[in-house]
């Protein structure tokens, strides 16, 4: 099977919040990164399944040269080799949107023909939750989201004729097995299983694994579709009541503030 | 025209679509409001639709939208807004939207903006919404040729603010083609699992105690309350470093971090590590015998006192 | 079970900070130059990402870096901040009084503001780029050892759960063995510390000394202090009986770097280096700077201040210590990264002729104390030998010594006395005198939240984390806890650590026990040093957990 898994970049949890001076993104160069977690999840999942069926996991990120961190670290857990997509000149990429990152990553990726895509659901920084779904109407796959387990059934020969039944999430406790045909793209949810460790060997491997730089889109092939205008720390909006009074009538007050005014029970 | 796509299940009207009504109500601004909604036999969710101040409701029925799946959904609401050529179209943020809109919007390479949680009308419009795992905010204005799309974020606008019409709204159907057999995905009944862990995540309400509880022994003060309120309970982690309760129910930086719509801080001094998990809260009530500890920075409303007293007079308040 | 992987190299360096990465560049630039067969270098660094864990003022003198790298500014070395205002003010509560002039060793010109943090990870990129081996997230847990040949060094198991069971992902510890060992493990290193313990290398030497630092990262307007002002405070809010003192360094874009040193040496049981340091930044002067900015990052880490007689034997069969391990640092001058970098290029000449000739035995790495000796670190070193142990005996012991020694070349008739720091802290009742024991830490004010923060709060800032589900990785005797330390010392961890990884908790009816809260650390080595009974030794967690000092 021919795994690609699209993995993010992201800062780091840690990241203490800094923006740029026209306060419409952040200062990249003080922030530290990291994998996106549910990429993580994303890339695990895909080295199980070629650990079960055979074949190739393929790591595909777009991004500055900086991304090159995450592309090692999923070579040194075990990706085989890795498609780099570079930004278009004067664009990062870094903040760019959902819709010009899976339309690089297509371009990138579209004559690989994939067996099977697999990205997380969402991104830690911007959370869209669009590219991978974006990425599979432009490679003209089906897809699935939210994707708890994986089961590869039939021939592992990405002929078409192999099968994918997966678990999707739904609201409030709820799954759902669907059917679909290989190739096929899904969104894997977090914590679906347990993330394995670099190897002293898988890094020292990583560093000969092949990284293809894939060209970046003409200017004007892909162009944004949302513009942030403004970035800002959350104000704190609320202003806090302080319910004084005796036990009862403190009690009194407030349960009769939470039905009335929050109207939340 | 602002175009809502409702969205049912097996006949019953997702709640959170008449949020997304009361987003389009407070956007519109005069502009005509469509709603649309997608099944087979959907007929009853169309009616109960024609009850808001809207302009019609269009019913788009067909045999391959039953069950959904994101091929056929996408397939018909591109025919749909072909037809009725909305400027806007909105819909709720949930499991099902995050299925196909992205899909749909890319189908009509037009933009989407995911997850967002209010609207800015003063100058040119923005939608907000929350980035980097909640440390930032951003108004982001959609880009290129219309219909712009956007999710609401479940609770970002009060479903109960959504304006009924005087009379019924008219319904119509619009016919749509779909090749059943272009639909890749075959989806299986819909089953609900044995809750394996603790998810708070998906509580609605939550209580949670500190080391203001003092002992394990004492958690029965707020599990009463928990109990009134039909809430979830949790806790801060000296708690559950304590062992007075699992770790599946820490919330904070090494615990989960949660939103729901009401939030009960018991004997919870606001640590910061605590904070950064339940901030997010619709409503946050907290309760200390502290006036200067940092979770009243965050909540909502609050009570300088002693929870010994305060809960079980809550509790007996809550049963009248 | 998973087998146990194992790596053969030539040289294995254990840390990547200045001395490790100086040790790793200057192994690739000597192979480059003599070529013929290449040596396999490996470099392991506990941190996820080298610099992660790298905590400095920092005022670097660049010297040693322009023998390293001569092209340092060509290959974008961060040193946007050429120092331009040396100022030394003398604190009292309310006031200041500025030294009229600064004492040759003390002045900075020619000296650059730095980011230890960006710093080391700069330097790095220069060793990846060599093709050596740097592997993050690999803590070295245990020395491999030869009878009294060090053969290498383990890596610390992962996948290990809260209570010593193997998760599924569990993974032991690897084993490198190494020809030569380079142990950069930084200020009480933990390996050098076993290695120390295992070989007689401290025999002859003084007790090593050691003080803490604390540090916050402030974003300040951009007009607060000019780029490149280097401030150092002595005084307030210390007692004329404790070491240290404090400062303010002024880097561009209105970012600060505000800290506070203090021997890990003092007397009085109940006091708390994080009180003093919110005392100080309260003070007037550094009020003034800080007001109305944000706290961005917070991080701590001891420093080796016993100088040059505290330095153990560096050398032994197979192995060789640099940097703050060895404890390279002139406490007068207040800088270490020139000497850590500059024994790091030293011990990877010694490695580097040893592997060659085949012969990495103690006699012939003790190459490494003859190129210290005769170099720049003993000219730098020797003079100021005594000035920490001069404290010892009070800041104006200390200062009028100092000033002396300028003139003397720190002569003394015989090298001062000097005790480790944890022996020096008094027993409660002695140092109270059965008088009353203040509650709590010495005189600590509440937290405003905008200047001064918990230590709770602040160590979210610290960025530091731990995976959860692991062993607790402070080794404690816990029995002396509830015990004689609560009566004898107060309990004294609770105070000393700056991270409020140590509590001892009251539970109804249990009455007192000892909760660490271990994913707090940030890995300073503060409580392994100062704990009045020894009984504290902190061992690496699972390789990639701690602090992540941004831009410290």
């Amino acid at each position: 099977m021919k795994i690609a898994v699209c993995i993010k970049q992201v800062p780091t949890r840690e990241w203490q919040p800094r923006l740029n001076d026209a306060k419409t993104w952040i200062r990249e160069q003080d922030a530290s990164y990291e994998m996106n977690e549910p990429d993580a999840y994303a890339l695990e999942e895909a080295l199980r399944l070629k650990e079960k069926h055979g074949g190739e996991v393929v790591v595909c990120s777009a991004g500055p040269a900086r991304v090159a961190q995450v592309i090692r670290e999923a070579l040194a857990r075990g990706a085989d080799r890795a498609i780099h997509v570079e930004p278009i000149e004067n664009d990062g990429l870094g903040s760019a949107d959902a819709g010009v990152i899976a339309g690089a990553l297509a371009a990138a990726m579209k004559e690989e023909q994939f067996d099977l895509v697999l990205t997380g659901l969402q991104s830690d920084d911007q959370g869209f939750a669009q590219t991978g779904v974006i990425l599979a109407e432009r490679l003209g796959l089906p897809h699935a989201t939210i994707i708890m387990e994986v089961q590869v059934e039939g021939p592992s020969t990405g002929s078409g004729q192999a099968a994918l039944r997966v678990k999707r999430e739904l609201e409030g406790g709820w799954f759902q097995w669907v059917a679909m045909p290989l190739p096929a793209v899904l969104t894997i949810q977090s914590g679906i299983n347990q993330l394995r460790y670099a190897t002293l060997k898988g890094i020292m491997a990583a560093k000969k694994k092949e990284i293809r730089k894939a060209p970046p889109l003409p200017a004007g092939a892909s162009a944004p579709k949302q513009k942030i205008v403004s970035l800002y720390v959350p104000e704190k909006g609320k202003k806090t009541q302080m319910i004084a009074g005796s036990a009862s009538d403190a009690a009194k007050e407030l349960v009769r503030r939470l039905r009335e005014d929050a109207r939340v029970i | 025209m602002i175009l809502v796509i409702a969205e049912q299940r097996a006949g019953t009207l997702n709640r959170a679509t008449w949020e997304t009504i009361a987003a389009a109500q407070q956007i519109a601004a005069g502009e005509p409001i469509t709603i649309v909604v997608l099944g087979s036999g959907a007929g009853a969710v169309a009616n109960e639709l024609a009850t808001a101040d809207v302009r019609e409701v269009v019913n788009v029925e067909h045999a391959a939208l039953e069950p959904y799946t994101p091929d056929g959904y996408t397939a018909a609401l591109q025919q749909a807004i072909d037809q009725l050529a909305p400027s806007l179209v909105l819909l709720p943020h949930t499991y099902q939207t995050r299925d196909f809109a992205p899909k749909l919007a890319a189908r009509l390479d037009r933009a989407l903006i995911t997850d967002a949680t209010g609207v800015k009308t003063t100058g040119e419009r923005a939608f907000v919404r929350q980035m980097f795992q909640g440390k930032l905010t951003a108004d982001v204005v959609p880009q290129g040729p219309g219909p712009h799309f956007v999710t609401f974020q479940i609770g970002a606008f009060r479903a109960d603010q959504a304006a009924r019409g005087a009379a019924p709204a008219p319904v119509r159907s619009i016919a749509v083609t779909i090749d059943a057999s272009a639909i890749r995905q075959k989806p299986e009944a819909p089953f609900q699992e044995a809750k394996q862990a603790v998810d708070l995540s998906q509580a609605e309400r939550i209580v949670a105690v500190g080391r203001g509880i003092k002992a394990a022994e004492h958690l029965p003060v707020a599990q009463k309350l928990a109990d009134a309120l039909g809430a979830e309970l949790a806790a801060s982690r000296p708690i559950c470093d304590s062992g007075w309760l699992p770790m599946e129910r820490q919330i904070g930086s090494s615990g989960q971090t949660v939103a729901p719509k009401l939030y009960v801080a018991l004997g919870i001094s606001g640590a910061i590590q605590h904070v950064v998990g339940m901030k997010g809260s619709r409503t946050i009530v907290a309760i200390n015998k502290d006036a200067d500890a940092p979770i009243f920075e965050v909540a909502d409303y609050g009570i300088a006192g002693d929870l010994f007293e305060i809960v079980p007079a809550i509790v007996a308040e809550l049963k009248k | 079970m998973p087998e146990r992987e194992t790596l053969d190299v030539d040289v294995l360096i254990v840390g990547a900070g200045p001395s490790g990465l100086s040790a790793a560049l200057r192994l690739s630039q000597l192979q480059k130059a003599a070529g013929g067969e290449p040596l396999s270098v490996a470099v392991l660094e506990k941190a996820r990402d080298v610099g992660a864990h790298m905590l400095s003022g920092a005022v670097l003198d660049p010297s040693t870096l322009r023998d390293l790298i001569p092209d340092f500014e060509a290959k974008g070395a961060p040193l946007a901040t050429p120092v331009h205002d040396d100022r030394i003010y003398f604190l009292t509560r309310g006031g200041k009084i500025r030294f009229p002039f600064t004492p040759p060793p003390l002045t900075n010109h020619g000296n650059y503001v730095i980011s230890l943090n960006k710093f080391v990870t700069w330097l790095a990129g220069l060793v990846e780029a060599e093709g050596v081996d740097l592997f993050t997230g690999f803590p070295g847990a245990d020395l491999l050892m030869d009878g009294d040949r060090v053969i290498g060094v383990r890596t610390g198991d992962r996948g290990v759960g809260k209570h010593g069971e193997h998760k599924p992902t569990y993974e032991p510890g690897v084993d490198i063995r190494a020809k030569v060992t380079i142990f950069a493990d930084g200020v009480r290193g933990n390996l050098t510390k076993e290695l120390m313990r295992r070989l007689p290398l401290a025999d002859g030497r003084h007790p090593q000394l050691f003080a803490v630092g604390l540090k916050e990262l402030w974003d300040v307007p951009a007009d607060r202090l000019a780029p490149g002002t280097v401030i150092h405070t002595m005084g307030y809010p210390l007692r004329f009986e404790e070491f240290g003192g404090g400062f303010v360094y002024a880097m561009p874009e209105g970012k600060l770097s505000v800290g506070f040193v203090v021997g890990l040496d003092y007397k009085d049981p109940m006091f708390d280096p994080h009180v003093a340091f919110n005392h100080f930044k309260l003070h007037p002067l550094v009020k003034g700077l800080l007001e109305g900015g944000q706290m961005v990052r917070y991080g701590a880490k001891a420093l080796p201040e016993g100088g040059w007689y505290a330095i153990p034997r560096c050398y032994a069969d197979g192995a060789l210590i640099v940097g703050d391990a060895a404890g390279f640092m002139n406490s007068m001058r207040l800088k270490g990264i020139h000497l850590a970098m500059r024994s790091g290029m030293q011990a990877a000449e010694t490695a580097f002729d040893a592997v060659r000739a085949g012969d990495t035995s103690a006699a012939r790495l003790q190459q490494f104390e003859t190129k210290i000796n005769d170099g720049p670190i003993r000219r730098e070193l020797y003079p100021v030998r005594n000035v920490h142990q001069a404290f010892g005996h009070g800041l104006v012991a200390g200062v009028a010594f100092s000033g002396l020694s300028l003139v003397t070349g720190g002569w003394w008739p015989r090298p001062m006395h000097s005790e480790p720091g944890s022996d020096r802290m008094e027993k409660l009742a002695d140092y109270y005198g059965g008088g009353a024991v203040p509650d709590g830490a010495t005189g600590a004010n509440k937290p405003d939240r905008q200047l001064t923060f918990d230590k709770l709060t602040n160590v979210h800032y610290s960025g530091t984390r731990h995976d959860e589900d692991q062993p607790v990785h402070l080794l404690v005797q816990t029995d002396v806890c509830h015990t004689i330390c609560t009566a004898e010392y107060g309990n004294p961890c609770q105070r000393f650590c700056p991270a409020n990884v140590y509590e001892m908790v009251v539970t109804e009816g249990a009455g007192k026990r000892l909760q660490i809260n271990a994913s707090n650390c940030v890995h300073c080595k503060t409580c392994d040093i100062m704990d009045p009974y020894q009984v504290i030794t902190w061992v690496p967690p699972e390789g990639g957990g701690g602090p992540q000092y941004d831009e410290m």
